[in-house]
């Protein structure tokens, strides 16, 4: 169970998080920086609510109203001709 | 060949003729049809397995089908990082599965183990067969 | 420059492109997915009148109404970035980068995941998934799966799945960890289900009905003897004195672990047995998809009634930035009814500010009525408290702006 991986990305596992939260005992998005949890391909997509569950359980910390991991752009994963090279192209 | 699809449907009626398409995938040929996407084309087949986890070399195939976890991602005509449940099968194209990048500071190694010389991480590549060229 | 760009071609979107084109706004609408429809195009379910809503035909009728009107519907469109400067907004995709006046974020939802051990192998999906894979693209997801996690979106979906001919062994609960809470709890899935069991189209959650206006005496009882060859959805048992343990095999999913639980949802030693399948479908429910709200810096408000962090916006559907808004499950996870009307509001809310026009505000309150008319008739709801979580989001908004 506790070999379970919770971030599918970065293939972090329940015990990374937990261990990672107790041991530093830091805030949710410490946890987060250290392990790379929602860092990965996807963006958090997939695991970020399961991750604030198992932080909110390991930190005692409640959801808060803005969007616990800010967001930063791009959302989707870009090729760098894209953001500003040769393929841009604007209208 | 295995062929999934749901040809008949009691209430969405039955699958209509559409044009047959040839693609290849990790250079074998396979054939789907328009509007298939590489996933639900290759599944129709039986293949799930469309990459491995570039670090744990572990095999995946899709999770959400509707672009947002990106396990399904393919090279499709050299280009990587493709979503497989996203993009239509064209005549001609050709997939490739994700494959694994060489991780020589894998956490799981104990310290002592580790490539101390890029000649020695080549002859442990080599050894482990787990790195593929990148 | 355009006058809007929408972001999402489901319900929301499209009905939104809809009222905006009838008052000749200049509008386009993207889609990352190669079919407008969003995840309507895949759904499909019996009303309680008896009658099927058929996604791909109420996706069909709103593509008629749209193509009628000449929208500019551009597919396979992923955006990774909105910005406003001044204003004007800024829409950046992997096919360009699209200036416009105003911005509609309908971009739906993701689901929860519910992971168990082992859902990292090949032939483990979402429950979304194997609904996009049969109804979308009319390809059977494997030989013999089992359902992990009963709630209303699941149920729907195993029906749809059988009534495609797919084998299902049965519906059963996730084991217990931190992450999946509430869904591996017998009295707690017992009790989601029988407050919107009336509402709901399956005969198993009909069985819950029953005990609706029950006490909760009454409902644990249910709970307590449950029968333990599960309850039958036409024939395929569905568990919530069970639960899968683990997804096992080497490289891809060749069996489950399941086991019976208790009343608390804990397994109970001595009880496992391995069910040969070779997929599973995981179901932990859905979350509205915020990320381009998020860049843009909206506001958000945590209201589990809505299904997590809700971008704050008003009935008329605009968020605090002006030009901004939002429309559909991005809002709050309800149905796709309610998701289109939705949609026609924003439409309309976005054609009387681009075109300065007071009088298309009775447009906007005609269809603001309809929303919570469509609401009060649903026959899918995921929350039963929706009205409440409505009501805290319209709030927040006032208290934002003021």
């Amino acid at each position: 169970m506790d070999d379970m991986i919770v971030c599918r990305c970065e293939e972090v596992s329940l015990k990374d998080l937990v261990d990672t939260a107790n041991k530093y005992n830091c805030s949710a998005r410490e946890v987060k920086l250290r392990t790379r949890a929602g860092m990965g391909y996807c963006g958090g997509r997939t695991c970020r609510p399961a991750v604030d569950a198992v932080l909110q359980d390991a930190t005692g910390e409640k959801p808060r109203n803005d969007v616990p991991l800010k967001v930063q752009p791009p959302v989707r994963p870009m090729a760098l001709s894209k953001l500003g090279g040769k393929d841009r192209n604007e209208e | 060949m295995k062929n999934n699809r749901i040809v008949d449907h009691p209430v969405l009626g039955k699958l209509e003729d559409r044009k047959e398409i040839t693609f290849t995938f990790d250079g074998k040929e396979y054939t789907g049809f328009e509007g298939d996407t590489v996933a639900s084309a290759l599944l129709a087949h039986g293949i799930r397995t469309l990459r491995v986890h570039e670090e744990s070399k572990k095999p995946r195939s899709i999770y959400c089908n509707i672009g947002h976890c990106y396990e399904c991602r393919v090279t499709v005509d050299d280009v990587r990082g493709v979503r497989a449940c996203l993009t239509p099968i064209r005549e001609g194209m050709a997939v490739d599965s994700g494959k694994g990048l060489p991780s020589p500071l894998n956490p799981s190694i104990p310290p002592e183990e580790l490539p101390r010389t890029y000649a020695e991480y080549e002859e442990k590549s080599k050894e482990t067969r787990g790195d593929t060229d990148a | 420059m355009h006058d809007v760009v929408i972001i999402g071609s489901g319900p929301a979107g499209l009905s939104a492109a809809i009222s905006c084109r009838e008052n000749n706004l200049e509008v386009v609408v993207v889609d990352e997915f190669p079919k407008a429809g969003g995840r309507l195009l895949g759904q499909l379910h019996q009303e309680p009148t008896g009658e099927w809503w058929n996604g791909i035909k109420e996706t069909e009728a709103l593509l008629e109404r749209a193509n009628a009107l000449q929208t500019d519907i551009r597919l396979e469109v992923s955006v990774y970035h909105v910005e406003k400067n001044d204003e004007t907004f800024k829409v950046y995709t992997n096919k360009g980068t699209i200036e416009s006046k105003n911005v509609l974020i309908a971009t739906g939802a993701a689901e929860t995941a519910a992971p168990i051990p082992g859902w990292t192998l090949p032939g483990v999906m979402s429950i979304g998934a194997a609904q996009v894979m049969t109804n979308v693209h009319r390809v059977k997801v494997g030989e013999k799966g089992i359902v992990v996690g009963v709630n209303v979106l699941s149920a729907a979906i195993a029906r749809e799945m059988q009534l495609a001919g797919v084998n299902l062994h049965s519906m059963a609960l996730p084991a217990a960890n931190i992450v999946t809470g509430d869904q591996s709890n017998p009295r707690k899935v017992m009790d989601a289900l029988a407050r919107i069991a009336h509402l709901a189209p399956s005969k198993f959650i009909q069985f819950g009905s029953r005990f609706a206006r029950a006490s909760s005496f009454v409902r644990n009882t249910a709970v307590k003897f449950f029968p333990p060859g599960g309850v039958k959805m036409w024939g395929m048992p569905v568990h919530i004195r069970k639960a899968i343990l683990s997804i096992n095999g080497e490289d891809k999913v060749e069996s489950v672990t399941m086991c019976k639980v208790t009343t608390d949802g804990a397994p109970i030693a001595g009880t496992e047995e391995e069910i040969d399948v070779d997929f599973v479908c995981i179901a932990g429910g859905l979350y509205p998809l915020v990320e381009l709200a998020a860049v843009m810096g909206v506001p958000f408000k945590y209201i589990e009634e809505l299904g997590g962090h809700v971008p704050v916006h008003n009935e008329q559907m605009e968020t605090p930035i002006e030009g901004l808004y939002v429309a559909g499950n991005i809002t709050g996870i309800e149905s796709a009814k309610v998701a289109g009307a939705q949609g026609t509001v924003a439409g309309y809310s976005i054609a009387k500010h681009a075109l300065g026009d007071e009088a298309i505000g009775e447009h906007v309150k005609n269809s603001m009525e309809q929303v919570k008319t469509v609401r009060a008739n649903a026959s899918i709801q995921f929350h039963p408290k929706i009205d409440q979580g409505r009501a805290r989001i319209a709030e927040s908004f006032e208290v934002n702006h003021s």
